[in-house]
């Protein structure tokens, strides 16, 4: 069976996202960095089971999420600090906390296996919040493949800028096309595990704009770039997101 | 970024839209209206309420902005999520070109408003920042429209 086959829906969707979107579930079935094939998809897995929880929709609804104990509705396959960390990134992300984060480290969470999980939970989020907005119904997550994880960390990682360590511009830049020295935080932000950043990239290519095009104002797909950046603006206004 | 592209466009929108959704209605960009409504009904999550701003766009704009707008809600519900779960700061730039705006849309009072103090020397040269990408922008704008 042929994944993100897009033919049933009542609008034409171009073949450039459904490919995309199948290179991103072929990404997350496949060994990573900190992560084997198994817990990628299981990662993937638990931004849905994030949607059902009871814990989670307590925890929106309280003044402070952090003020609210329990166990979370979880697919049982990952170690808690990294469901907790799925499940509120999925969640209620605008009121996560540098004192959270660093209480998941003092769990055993290490910083690079945060950082690959939030990259392939907010690519989960990211395609299923396609199919929501289109009406079509998600997409069975893939069979994970079997390898063990690389390890390997870049030796350009700069710490203190934010709560997870993150490359210096110069090299990430280049690596990405971007004019030198020139990487914003929201691209070096996943840096940790730079697969996370290449798939962040593939990824907007498609749904957004590639990064030439977000140096650019001129129209390149069906709505312009005004019409663009006020459904963007709106998405994170509502999220409350500042940035 | 929304104001660059109107700088750009010269369309005379307006910035209303992110803060206030439909309410604001077009706000000077072609089918904002609907657009928002698409956006805060995907953001809801109450599929009737999806269902109804979907066919509504569709029957104004037609499929391909639907499809288009559909993409740009999902890669949006990841980079906010990219942005608030690594704490990474605003970039200086970016915090220059937008301190007005955001004080204007009372964005200062999200939550995730916490990482991104500007400096003092920045805060003093941000409207001249300001006028002159602007005003780079306008140009720039009217030479790729002619």
């Amino acid at each position: 069976m042929t994944s993100f086959d897009y033919a049933a829906s009542p609008d034409p969707i171009r073949n450039d996202l459904a490919d995309a979107h199948r290179r991103q579930w072929q990404r997350i079935a496949n060994t990573g960095t900190w992560l084997t094939g198994a817990q990628r998809v299981a990662v993937a897995e638990e931004t849905r089971w994030a949607r059902d929880c009871a814990l989670c929709r307590e925890r929106k609804r309280a003044l402070s999420p952090f003020a609210v104990d329990g166990e979370h509705d979880h697919a049982g396959v990952l170690p808690a600090p990294m469901v907790d960390e799925i499940h509120r990134v999925t969640t209620d992300a605008a009121r996560l906390s540098q004192k959270w984060f660093e209480s998941l480290l003092e769990q055993g969470l290490s910083a690079d296996a945060y950082v690959e999980a939030l990259g392939v939970a907010v690519c989960t989020i990211s395609i299923d919040g396609f199919h929501h907005a289109m009406g079509l119904p998600v997409e069975p997550l893939p069979e994970p493949n079997d390898g063990e994880p690389t390890r390997e960390r870049p030796d350009d990682l700069v710490e203190g800028e934010a709560w997870v360590p993150m490359r210096a511009p110069k090299g990430l830049s280049a690596e990405l096309g971007l004019p030198a020295g020139q990487a914003p935080y929201v691209i070096r932000a996943l840096s940790l595990v730079p697969a996370e950043v290449h798939a962040w990239d593939d990824l907007s290519a498609a749904q957004y704009l590639n990064k030439q095009q977000m140096m650019r104002f001129e129209k390149v797909r069906a709505i312009d770039r005004s019409q663009i950046e006020l459904v963007a603006g709106r998405v994170s206004a509502l999220n409350e997101c500042f940035y | 970024m929304l104001r660059a592209s109107i700088e750009y466009s010269g369309s005379g929108g307006q910035l209303g839209g992110i803060t206030e959704g439909s309410k604001a209605g077009d706000a000077g960009i072609e089918h904002g209206e609907r657009l928002t409504a698409f956006a805060d009904a995907a953001v809801s999550g109450d599929p009737a309420a999806l269902a109804t701003a979907r066919d509504a766009l569709r029957e104004a704009a037609g499929s391909a902005v639907v499809v288009d707008a559909a993409g740009v809600i999902g890669n949006f519900q990841r980079m906010v999520r990219i942005a608030d779960g690594s704490g990474i700061p605003l970039d200086t730039m970016v915090d220059t070109m937008s301190s007005d705006i955001r004080e204007d849309l009372g964005l200062e009072g999200f939550e995730s408003r916490r990482l991104a103090e500007q400096g003092a020397l920045a805060k003093l040269f941000a409207p001249v920042a300001r006028g002159a990408a602007m005003l780079g922008l306008r140009i720039a704008g009217r030479r790729g429209r002619r």
